[in-house]
């Protein structure tokens, strides 16, 4: 077995490259960007969660001093868009479905200008009833969020019906024997509250013309993604839209998918001028389709005496909001998280995702995973409590392990569950005494990695001075520091030889964005593919000069020698310079993307190809903390984070991973949820909804079990960025559990709530 | 669009707040309230920050004099201020954050009249004088009768807050501020108590005052603090006594920070615990400021 005993990378620290531009304020950022003539953009949002625009008059918005565009839905294409379900337009045609959504735009010289004009816009609504409540939502006479749904285009793949817009399944096995011969059954229902993104930067989006064509700048964590979605909505061709993504400051999913580039855009070509939009607080706390939705959770487990899980049933139901935005393949998703890294030979677990008048609900760092989680390892200890095993001990006996067969009947090649569990409990101490307010609670997870389409070129120029460019964007997730590490271990040369060219979409050739902790997964074989061919180039070139077999030929140090000779050698410098008087030094990649292994004996309604998992990523978190026993209050003390995600590349950039994860996967256990009213956020500004900050941070330790993964990413590299953010909020319920005695089973876990269940 | 002056002098100030001018020194109310939305700026503003009549801290015969503009971070790190007064300074390094605090002012603070404001309760517990200065003359309000609502004081519109007079405390007295938080930076007190303990030769407590924050439409001082703790040790029915009598005095408010419930639970553990560090202070024992980052949940590891 390759684990190392503890992960230790030897080679020189790089230091984070666009590091020091952020922190001496040199990077610029979309809000940033100034343009002669620019004008500033403002919308109108509904501001009320579901009413028929019965009067909509912007007749006197274009009287405003210094307005050169005002839009609705009646100046732009009647287009239908989302993935999955094309259920929403860009701006609201006829009714407005939840309290963010844009009725109308406008663009003038100033802020105030364009306040102004949007206060002149006259709109009378027809109040519509709320549809607040998603299980209530499912019942046959429930009011509809969209009365025509079934005449929308969608995904033949997608079972719907009313307000459920997506259904699926996973069943394997006979749960109803699987019940009945289990020596326990326990059952649990856990629901927790929606919460955010919040990433620091609100979203601004700026949009220029000239001629036909637009250029975009954007904070968005997927260019490409943004670029279709304006040549889809304002029916556009590829070729004439450019969307360029300067320094982001920070996504976490919030920023996938593609926003407001098309409102922008679509004001800048009425005005005639350059438009800029940003965001204010509130405006990215409503109006993104990117929240993380709120889940009812049931799971019953079916285990024998000797702790072995004999059966699952499951049923989740997600908040959609009122448009499907990424979240068609959520409700499979989330019925694996409920399965979990477990071997249980019986299951059926079910997973609808309904439409309500809220905010749209997508992609959030590891979509569905932190809440399904929580509930699942909430239940885990609950069924461990039930047969007298100590939790440890009990997911030690029941988790996936290498060639083993998981709850979908998928067989693992070589994973390392087990070890993150041994390695977390350890380092924890678990099982050592505490004071009678602290406690240790563990939980595990899994997420998967997503095999896609990815592209890259590398080139050195006349001086051996290396640019790559690729397709990837840079969130935060590393990808300034492993793709340079790649491309540099390829040719024999430093990270630092090499810059980065990228976010832009009429530079660099296509990926799918920062999304999905994909980026090294597949933007590093690009990579790895396009600076491979510059090797061969280097090579030929070289055996010409040191008359040997190009075979024979390796680069290291910055120089090509003959192997077993490294007297014999010319500097990739010299190369460099020959190739620029004729044949350039460039290398383009992309890579077959790893294929989705086979399982056996699942049968899945509504399939969305979540049933098995390339590369599965394998997390344990264990967590102290400690209880204020008089106001409910609790803090993280200490986290030991174990993450076997394959192959660690940047070891620097990877902690840093697991430490923000573990972060947001605190705030989402103690103090980050949603508060709505009438069917509208009341807590959508910082002070009321409560990030975690630096002051309240506990000490995270973070291991990798380092297994080097067949059919995985570069070096057998998996994902990273999401898995963190997975395991933390269940060990952190499971160690407050240990305290209080009563559980509690709301999210987040807030000091009144504790206090409550504590009675 | 905003008129603004800036003061040269005490008096410029005065005469542009007649005219009705609303002074403004840090801003961290204003500035905030106008970009989320919750109050446009005042059309007209003048800026008081600078004048050198608004910024001393003085010790007098009768006590300690803080101007008005002096702002949250320097009265933590002031030791007149942490020796004699500490759950002023308690209360100042709860404040928002580092940045809050280095513009945010004791003066603000007190005009602002939120409900919430960290340093209201020590006010009320160490018997300060808000000096109130308009071109009619000054005059002084006590703490305990200066709040007359959320938002609302009883100064005249023309009326400008110089400065807060906060008397010597007796020999063997000590205050603490202590608040609910949910985190430990940029938060907002959920509920929060001062108390200032009074002890005599012997160690016996022979006065106190406790006052409760965010739990009523002012901030409110408990009744017959003296009564419940004068003479006894401070045993769990004592502490159990006065927390009783904080939570009776609460009218608490439910919102998205808290339910009522829980806050009249809330604000009698504060209680205790501000009267517990009040008299830990008077009897020898170093507790440091904040006593939120000293003790309990939010103690520095």
């Amino acid at each position: 077995m390759a684990i190392a005993a503890e992960s230790i990378d030897r080679r020189p620290r790089l230091v984070r490259a666009d590091g020091p531009e952020k922190v001496t304020g040199t990077a610029l950022y979309t809000a940033d960007l100034r343009m002669t003539g620019m004008l500033a953009a403002k919308f109108l949002f509904a501001e009320v969660a579901h009413a028929r625009i019965t009067r909509l008059d912007v007749s006197g918005a274009r009287l405003v001093p210094g307005v050169f565009a005002v839009l609705t839905a009646a100046d732009l294409p009647d287009v239908r868009y989302s993935a999955g379900v094309a259920d929403r337009t860009l701006f609201a045609r006829d009714v407005v479905r939840f309290e963010g959504e844009v009725v109308a735009a406008v663009a003038a010289v100033t802020d105030e200008a364009a306040r102004r004009a949007i206060d002149a816009i006259i709109v009378d609504y027809e109040p519509l009833a709320i549809v607040d409540d998603p299980e209530a939502a499912r019942a046959d006479d429930a009011p509809l969020v969209h009365p025509h749904w079934a005449d929308y285009e969608s995904d033949p793949s997608l079972v719907r019906h009313g307000n459920v817009a997506a259904f699926s399944s996973i069943a394997r096995g006979d749960v109803d024997a699987g019940m009945a011969q289990a020596d326990v059954v326990v059952a649990g229902r856990y629901v927790a509250d929606g919460s955010h993104a919040a990433p620091i930067e609100p979203r601004a989006v700026v949009a220029r013309w000239e001629g036909e064509k637009v250029t975009i700048w954007t904070s968005s964590q997927v260019p490409f993604a943004a670029r279709d979605g304006v040549c889809e909505t304002l029916r556009l061709p590829t070729n004439r839209v450019r969307v360029i993504v300067p320094h982001l400051g920070g996504g976490f999913g919030g920023k996938c998918g593609f926003h407001f580039e098309p409102h922008v855009a679509a004001l800048a070509r009425a005005a005639r001028r350059p438009v800029k939009l940003v965001f204010t607080r509130r405006e990215e706390f409503i109006a993104p389709d990117r929240r993380r939705e709120s889940m009812i959770i049931e799971i019953t487990t079916g285990v024998n005496n000797d702790g072995t899980i004999v059966a699952r049933r499951g049923h989740v139901i997600l908040d959609n909001g009122a448009y499907i935005a990424d979240a068609a393949f959520f409700p499979q998703l989330a019925a694996m998280h409920v399965a979990g890294p477990y071997v249980i030979p019986n299951i059926e677990i079910s997973a609808e995702l309904v439409y309500t008048n809220h905010q749209p609900s997508g992609s959030v760092r590891a979509p569905t995973a932190p809440q399904t989680t929580w509930a699942r390892e909430s239940h885990t200890d609950e069924v461990a409590a039930a047969v007298g095993l100590d939790p440890v001990e009990f997911r030690l006996l029941n988790a996936v392990d290498t060639a083993k067969i998981g709850p979908t009947g998928q067989t693992y090649d070589e994973i390392g569950l087990i070890e993150c569990i041994r390695r977390a409990a350890d380092s924890a101490g678990w099982g050592r005494p505490l004071p009678d307010d602290e406690a240790i609670g563990v939980a595990i997870g899994w997420w998967p990695s997503f095999p896609v389409a990815s592209g890259a070129y590398v080139k050195l120029d006349s001086d051996g001075a290396g640019q790559i460019i690729t397709g990837a964007q840079e969130c935060g997730t590393g990808a300034v520091m492993t793709l340079r590490r790649l491309a540099a271990d390829e040719l024999g040369m430093q990270p630092d030889d090499f810059q980065i060219v990228g976010q832009d979409t009429a530079v660099a050739p296509y990926d799918v964005g920062a999304t999905g902790s994909q980026t090294l997964f597949n933007n590093g074989r690009a990579v790895v593919a396009a600076a491979g061919q510059v090797a061969e180039q280097l090579r030929n070139l070289a055996a010409d000069r040191l008359e040997a077999s190009a075979a024979d030929i390796v680069l290291d140090s910055g120089v090509a020698h003959v192997a077993g000779t490294p007297d014999r050698n010319v500097s990739i410098i010299e190369l460099a310079a020959i190739a620029a008087r004729g044949e350039l030094l460039i290398g383009h990649g992309s890579g077959q993307p790893p294929a989705t292994p086979e399982i056996s004996g699942t049968t899945c309604v509504g399939d969305q190809g979540m049933a098995a998992w390339v590369a599965p990523q394998f997390s344990c978190h264990a967590v102290r903390v400690k209880l204020d026993r008089d106001t409910g209050v609790v803090r993280v003390l200490e986290v030991d984070a174990v993450h076997d995600s394959g192959t660690i590349i940047n070891h620097l950039g990877a902690v840093g991973q697991v430490e923000g994860g573990v972060m947001m996967g605190v705030g989402q256990a103690l103090s980050e949820g949603t508060v709505y009213g009438d069917g509208r956020q009341r807590n959508a500004a910082l002070l009321e909804y409560k990030l975690q900050t630096a002051a309240d941070s506990p000490t995270v330790r973070t291991q990798f079990v380092e297994i080097a993964t067949e059919g995985a990413g570069p070096r057998g590299a998996k994902g990273l960025a999401e898995a963190p953010n997975v395991a933390t909020a269940g060990a952190v319920a499971n160690a407050i559990a240990r305290l209080t005695g009563e559980r509690l089973r709301r999210l987040p876990m807030t000091p009144e709530r504790v206090w409550e269940v504590m009675g | 669009m905003t008129e603004f002056e800036i003061a040269s002098s005490l008096e410029e100030a005065l005469a542009l707040v007649a005219e009705g001018y609303r002074p403004i020194a840090g801003g961290t109310d204003l500035v905030v309230a106008a970009r989320t939305g919750r109050a446009p700026l005042p059309g007209r503003l003048v800026s008081i920050e600078r004048l050198d009549e608004l910024s001393g801290i003085e010790p007098t015969t009768e006590g300690l004099l803080i101007g008005a503009v002096v702002t949250h971070a320097r009265l933590m790190r002031t030791q007149s201020v942490i020796d004699d007064f500490t759950a002023l300074a308690d209360a100042s390094a709860l404040v928002g954050s580092p940045s809050t605090r280095n513009v945010g002012t004791i003066g603000g603070n007190v005009m602002n009249a939120s409900p919430a404001m960290d340093t209201g309760a020590p006010l009320v517990v160490l018997n300060a004088e808000i000096v109130l200065r308009s071109t009619r003359g000054e005059r002084r309000v006590a703490a305990a009768d200066f709040w007359a609502g959320p938002g609302r004081t009883v100064a005249e519109p023309d009326e400008l807050c110089v400065a807060l007079a906060i008397p010597n405390q007796p020999d063997g007295s000590a205050s603490a501020y202590v608040r609910l938080e949910y985190r430990r930076a940029m938060e907002i007190a959920v509920v929060g108590a001062a108390a200032r303990v009074d002890l005599d030769g012997r160690g016996r407590i022979i006065g106190a005052s406790v006052a409760l924050t965010a739990v009523a439409p002012t901030i409110v001082a408990v009744d017959g603090a003296t009564e419940v703790l004068a003479g006894r040790s401070l045993d769990p029915a004592t502490l159990t006594d006065i927390a009783d009598a904080a939570s009776r005095k609460a009218t608490p408010i439910s919102d998205l920070r808290a339910s009522d419930t829980y806050r009249r639970h809330c604000v009698g553990v504060m209680a205790r615990r501000a009267v517990e560090a009040a008299f830990g202070r008077a009897t020898g024992d170093p507790i440091a400021v904040p006593v939120n980052r000293s003790t309990g949940i939010g103690a520095a590891r």
